[in-house]
């Protein structure tokens, strides 16, 4: 409460910032979304610097609108007559024209980038002509498998990679450290669509069949998703592949660095003090070395959410996941320029808003920064 | 009488780890494959491949035989030698293209790291501009936006994919030209009055330079992927071409009949990216510790 008290300064902005932000996307599942990302962000700002987390989200804006622009440019440069695809083959000349008047395209390219932006404010993404629906709507519609599965997968790349670390870390040099470095290295080189495919063959479709021996189950569903609401071990199960398909890539990733890390770690005075106050093994690596040599990873989880995009992308079409990849995969193929616009936005956004609070779990990891900070 | 070891975790036994510069029997299998593959794919026209479009009747999803050694694909087509055709198309984007970015990139971190300033914070524009928007969207919107209909998709595949390797090649030399810079004999040339793209050139480039090309394997090995995951989705080089990611797309109806048509380019993709991984791995390793001369 005194902190509150003390700080009032520096909250409401923060606060009037994260208010900026979720006005944007006020309908339904982006309330929720961003309204939880920014909660989130506003609890980083109070266990850290309050006045740099509201730098930080301020500073969210211009760049938001950077990439706003750039992907508008890049779709409206897109080739393909819009109203051609919308009318079909035998559209007349007026009425192509007609319809492009209707629609704004008609307009100098700034114009029509504001108009864009002035409805994109207000929460209001357009309207796909193709897909005779509310872009806000399909998006929030089709956000929902996407976000469970790059949830799914990030939770299983860091039960995956912390331990594998860890350990390799502690018994740099051995045997055990080898085959896992190796294992994991191998799986940087699986593609996840091949990863996928594998996967699905061995688990799911009954495997391959060498001189008469079959290797493989059929333990898994192939594909096809199911939502929460049909039961939660049903939909489980049907996200384990694509999940585990797109975690292990990162989970390699993240491997490594913790890898890397956590020899530097081990090798400090600190740790060397907290054996001789006779700590246990497990004691001093999660207590002690996890939380100093986790800043990199940190940092380099909250960039794989990228990677985790476009990697969802492929993953939907591996499993026909109605994902948000699928959604903007069939956009670009049909001319759907509002609704890939609207898309990209969105997610560009939440990854934004990802790295941004990432940035402030490491300064909440690691408070010398805030002194070096504060310094400066 | 057995001979004891004693293996602990401390500093003498990672120094001992750390001397050990032989490069291993892997690195030598990761070699030899990669010349091998590189051998056919450029002699594919001469060596006694089948050709990789012609359809063999009656042998529609044929497993591995003695005249198909890995096989045929759904329409009776001779997989080994559609992977080598294959290999052909994917080597010549990554290493093109890789290339190419090394030579743009590299010079603008060479220059972003040695004067800093301006050409710096263009980098970090450029850097964040295509960190931020997620990259397989951009490279889907950039293809479809510069070749609609697929009339020259290769060399915008190779355009594409070396305008985005530029950032982050950059980077990596920047970081390195920051830390070589400020070294004892940059200042010694200056002192005698060397220009600065001498300095540049022959003092920092040969320093940086092993990070570098370690850098470019790893490289090379993502836009490998890369274009595997184009072609997967059915957006690259257009279809006779045999791409592995498109074998591999074209394989999924019958994976559950005849699973070699996925594994068989899958595999292919999976040891060259293994391959150039490892190599990239152990150079960087190797070269990275080797004491220099003017270093004592």
């Amino acid at each position: 409460m005194k902190f509150l008290k003390r700080n009032i300064g520096r909250i409401v902005p923060t606060a009037l910032a994260s208010v900026i932000l979720f006005a944007w996307f006020a309908r339904p599942p982006f309330s929720w979304t961003f309204g939880l990302l920014m909660l989130v962000g506003t609890f980083g700002a109070l266990v850290t610097d309050a006045r740099y987390a509201a730098r930080r989200i301020f500073s969210l804006i211009p760049v938001l609108l950077i990439v706003s622009f750039v992907v508008f440019s890049l779709m409206s440069s897109l080739p393909g007559d819009p109203a051609l695809t919308i009318l079909g083959a035998g559209a007349t000349a007026e009425s192509i024209a007609e319809l492009n008047q209707e629609l704004g395209f008609d307009q100098p390219f700034f114009n029509r980038y504001g108009n864009w932006m002035g409805d994109v404010i207000v929460g209001d993404l357009g309207t796909s002509r193709i897909l005779r629906e509310d872009v806000a709507d399909g998006i929030s519609r089709s956000i929902t498998p996407t976000l469970q599965l790059m949830a799914y997968s990030l939770i299983l790349a860091v039960l995956i990679a912390v331990p594998a670390g860890m350990y390799s870390g502690y018994r740099n040099g051995t045997r055990q450290d080898r085959v896992i470095s190796y294992t994991m290295l191998g799986f940087l080189a699986i593609p996840n669509f091949v990863l996928a495919l594998v996967l699905v063959l061995f688990l799911a479709v009954g495997g391959i069949t060498i001189f008469g021996i079959d290797i493989g189950f059929r333990w898994l569903p192939a594909a096809r998703y199911v939502p929460i609401g049909a039961g939660w071990s049903d939909h489980l199960r049907h996200m384990l592949l694509p999940s585990f398909s797109l975690a292990m890539g990162q989970a390699a990733v993240f491997m490594r660095l913790l890898r890397s890390d956590m020899i530097g770690t081990l090798r400090l005075p600190f740790i060397d003090l907290a054996r001789s106050k006779g700590l246990k093994t497990s004691e001093i690596l999660f207590r002690h070395a996890l939380r100093p040599s986790s800043f990199t990873l940190i940092t380099v989880m909250g960039l794989s959410v990228g990677a985790l995009i476009g990697g969802a992308l492929i993953t939907e079409y591996v499993f026909t996941l109605p994902g948000v990849g699928s959604y903007i995969f069939t956009g670009i193929f049909k001319r759907d320029f509002v609704a890939v616009q609207g898309a990209v936005l969105v997610i560009s956004t939440l990854f934004v808003v990802v790295l941004t609070f990432s940035d402030l779990v490491y300064l909440a990891l690691d408070p010398r920064l805030k002194h070096q900070s504060k310094a400066a | 009488m057995m001979k004891l070891k004693i293996r602990r975790r401390t500093r003498e036994s990672d120094e001992t780890i750390r001397t050990d510069n032989s490069l291993g029997l892997m690195f030598w299998a990761a070699v030899s494959f990669l010349t091998v593959l590189v051998f056919c794919a450029i002699f594919a026209d001469v060596l006694p491949f089948k050709n990789p479009n012609q359809t063999f009747k009656g042998f529609n999803k044929n497993g591995p035989s003695g005249s198909f050694l890995l096989g045929n694909d759904g329409v009776g087509r001779d997989i080994l030698s559609r992977v080598i055709y294959g290999a052909q198309t994917s080597l010549v984007i990554a290493v093109v293209g890789t290339s190419i970015a090394l030579i743009i990139g590299g010079s603008i971190g060479l220059a972003a790291g040695y004067y800093r300033g301006k050409v710096d914070r263009l980098l970090t524009v450029m850097l964040n501009t295509t960190l931020i928007i997620p990259p397989l969207i951009l490279f889907i919107s950039l293809i479809l936006f510069l070749d609609p209909e697929a009339e020259r998709r290769m060399f915008i595949l190779i355009f594409t994919f070396a305008l985005l390797s530029i950032a982050p090649i950059g980077r990596v030399v920047r970081a390195n030209t920051m830390t070589w810079s400020e070294r004892e004999f940059v200042l010694a040339a200056q002192t005698i009055g060397a220009r600065n793209g001498r300095v540049m050139f022959r003092e920092i480039l040969p320093n940086v330079a092993p990070s570098l090309i370690s850098y470019s394997l790893i490289v090379m090995a993502t836009l490998i992927i890369v274009e595997g995951a184009v072609a997967f989705l059915g957006l690259s080089v257009p279809s006779p071409t045999p791409t592995w990611g498109d074998m591999i797309n074209k394989g999924r109806p019958h994976l559950d009949v005849a699973p070699h048509i996925t594994l068989m380019p899958a595999l292919s993709m999976f040891i060259t990216v293994l391959s150039l991984n490892f190599i990239g791995d152990k150079l960087k390793k190797n070269l990275s510790r080797k004491p220099r001369f003017c270093d004592a």
